[in-house]
């Protein structure tokens, strides 16, 4: 009994005093989109490596959550992969948005890796538009194996989704009448497509992988493939910067975070994630 | 019956039961004002089958339909599973191999909801996309078998607790009037406990209802009726999975955000009148004396 007392007083002394510890440290917050979170998580790591006192606290919830936080004060960066809507800006008045560029991304329209293997490689944007508005719901209308198309869309409020959407339908804020399933993030999205063997959905350039293709775009009779040339050069058509948002003019911390993933060192790790860094913009 | 003479022992009694009715009253309160814009607002049109925060459409009918769909599949495979592992193991099974069992389902009840929500996505959706040749494994059946494995063992344990809670005297009674096994269990055993049988399906319906996390990843996330309407094979939603996915992306005062704490408020409201049923049932269970 004595024993155990003194367990649980040890125990509790122990957690105070990691606590105190805690408060006595920087704190940095930042959430946001999935896309743009491999570049920050590995300067994170990077920068605190070289900074041991300072906290950073990373999530991921899309951009629409990095907007909602930073706007009612809850986070010191917000992560976003498009831009911020007016009605946004109405909500938080008080919030001063400004934005930082990191890098430059492509939304790659994406399919199954047994449909891009069976001839469907490139496709018009009316096309794709016709898929996600339910017009067409079968490969072999578009080329490929007679199956049934599976039409994967995102939450409304993803970036990913309001870049893809103004291209493909004209309004980021389309509904999507074809589609059958709603995830979220990238990882999500790319779990389902490979896991099926027909479908289609949108995902960011750095996340295509051998399960998961990604469709080239014609537009006027060229072909333009999902590549980072392509990308640098700006002829394939959805792209997107990927940036920070702050709340006013960075200060401290918030600042020299940024700074980091403008230098050489950060950018190197926006180019290692598969994005293109802004110099080359 | 024990008295209470000291001042500090009925101060905290009744501290503590004021505490916990405010608690409970506040959350009721704040999700009814919270959400009383968007029913100013929306007013009948929840009861339609579009949800389209951008056009100000708020349609509830999928997400409760899911719910209502999901909870009943779940209970189609649990209960009769439940009720007859429950009577395994209070009735037939050897105590020596009875604390194995006990041991065993203790652990299974206490695995972490989203690690079934694993299994459901990398596992149990192909299996059933593959055999059943769909054009995806996140339906709504995915997840109401997922979360009538989940719900098992909560009912197992209720079961088997409600059944040794019978008398033993109870069945030495019937055995003395010549009675076989299977008599004894049907005839006097499960009578006698149907009160507390039925309250244990209800808590197990309360637990399906409220489940988000392994629902969410298998579900399909899509706010559409089914058509047919009985077509289960079809992704769906259900209201903790919309819960799950989108409050973090409304804005906190919007209209938005006031329907997604309605739906929430709706299913406050289903799982209390659940809860008292429940205790409806379970107040009946003075017979053994």
């Amino acid at each position: 009994m004595n024993f155990k007392f003194s367990m649980l007083v040890a125990f509790i002394a122990i957690m105070a005093f990691s606590s105190c510890k805690d408060h006595t440290k920087n704190t940095l917050k930042i959430d946001g989109s999935t896309t743009v979170l491999p570049p920050v998580s590995a300067s994170a790591e990077a920068y605190k490596s070289k900074k041991p006192e300072l906290n950073i606290v990373l999530n991921a919830g899309g951009s629409g959550v990095g907007v909602n936080l930073l706007g009612s004060g809850k986070i010191d960066i917000g992560m976003t992969s498009r831009d911020i809507t007016a009605e946004e800006k109405k909500q938080f008045p008080n919030c001063d948005f400004q934005v930082h560029t990191i890098g430059k991304d492509a939304v790659v329209p994406v399919i199954s890796s047994e449909i891009y293997d069976s001839g469907v490689q490139a496709l018009t944007l009316q096309q794709i538009s016709d898929i996600y508005s339910g017009k067409v719901q079968n490969w072999k209308d578009l080329g490929g194996p007679d199956k049934e198309i599976l039409c994967i869309d995102k939450e409304k409020s993803r970036g990913t989704r309001h870049v893809f959407m103004e291209v493909v339908m004209g309004n980021k804020k389309a509904d999507a009448p074809g589609a059958d399933l709603v995830l979220g993030s990238n990882n999500e999205e790319q779990t389902a497509i490979t896991q099926s063997d027909a479908a289609i959905g949108m995902l960011s350039l750095a996340w295509l992988n051998a399960e998961v293709k990604g469709l080239s775009i014609i537009i006027e009779g060229d072909t333009i493939a999902p590549s980072l040339e392509n990308l640098i050069n700006g002829s394939f058509p959805i792209s997107r910067s990927l940036d920070l948002l702050t709340n006013g003019n960075p200060q401290g911390e918030v600042k020299d975070f940024i700074n980091f993933l403008l230098s050489s060192d950060g950018q190197k790790m926006v180019e290692e994630a598969g994005y293109v860094k802004v110099k080359n913009l | 019956m024990l008295k209470l003479k000291t001042f500090s022992g009925p101060f905290f009694v009744w501290s503590a039961t004021a505490i916990s009715g405010l608690v409970i009253f506040t959350i009721l309160a704040v999700l009814a004002v919270t959400s009383w814009p968007s029913i100013a607002e929306t007013g009948w049109g929840f009861f339609s089958n579009i949800w389209n925060p951008s056009d100000g459409k708020y349609g509830i009918l999928p997400m409760i339909y899911g719910t209502f769909a999901v909870t009943l599949i779940a209970l189609t495979i649990a209960v009769p599973m439940g009720l007859f592992t429950g009577i395994y193991l209070s009735e037939i099974v050897k105590p020596s191999v009875r604390i194995y069992l006990k041991t065993a389902l203790e652990i299974l009840a206490g695995i972490p909801s989203i690690i079934y929500g694993l299994i459901g996505v990398s596992f149990l959706a192909p299996f059933i996309s593959d055999n059943l040749e769909l054009q995806t494994g996140r339906t709504l059946l995915t997840a109401g078998i997922l979360l009538g494995v989940m719900v098992l063992p909560t009912l197992i344990t209720l079961v088997d607790d409600a059944l040794r809670n019978v008398p033993n005297r109870y069945r030495e009674a019937a055995r003395g009037l010549g009675l076989y096994r299977y008599e004894i269990t049907l005839f006097t055993v499960i009578p006698l406990a149907k009160n507390s049988l039925t309250s244990a399906v209800l808590l197990a319906l309360g637990r399906a209802f409220g489940e988000t996390m392994a629902v969410m990843l298998v579900i399909g996330s899509i706010d559409r009726l089914p058509s047919p309407i009985y077509n289960l094979l079809v992704p769906g939603q259900t209201i903790t999975s919309k819960l799950g996915r989108e409050m973090a992306e409304s804005v906190f005062g919007s209209i938005h955000f006031s329907a997604m704490v309605f739906i929430g408020f709706i299913l406050l409201i289903t799982v209390l009148l659940i809860t008292y049923l429940t205790g409806k049932f379970s107040k009946k269970i003075i017979i053994h004396e």
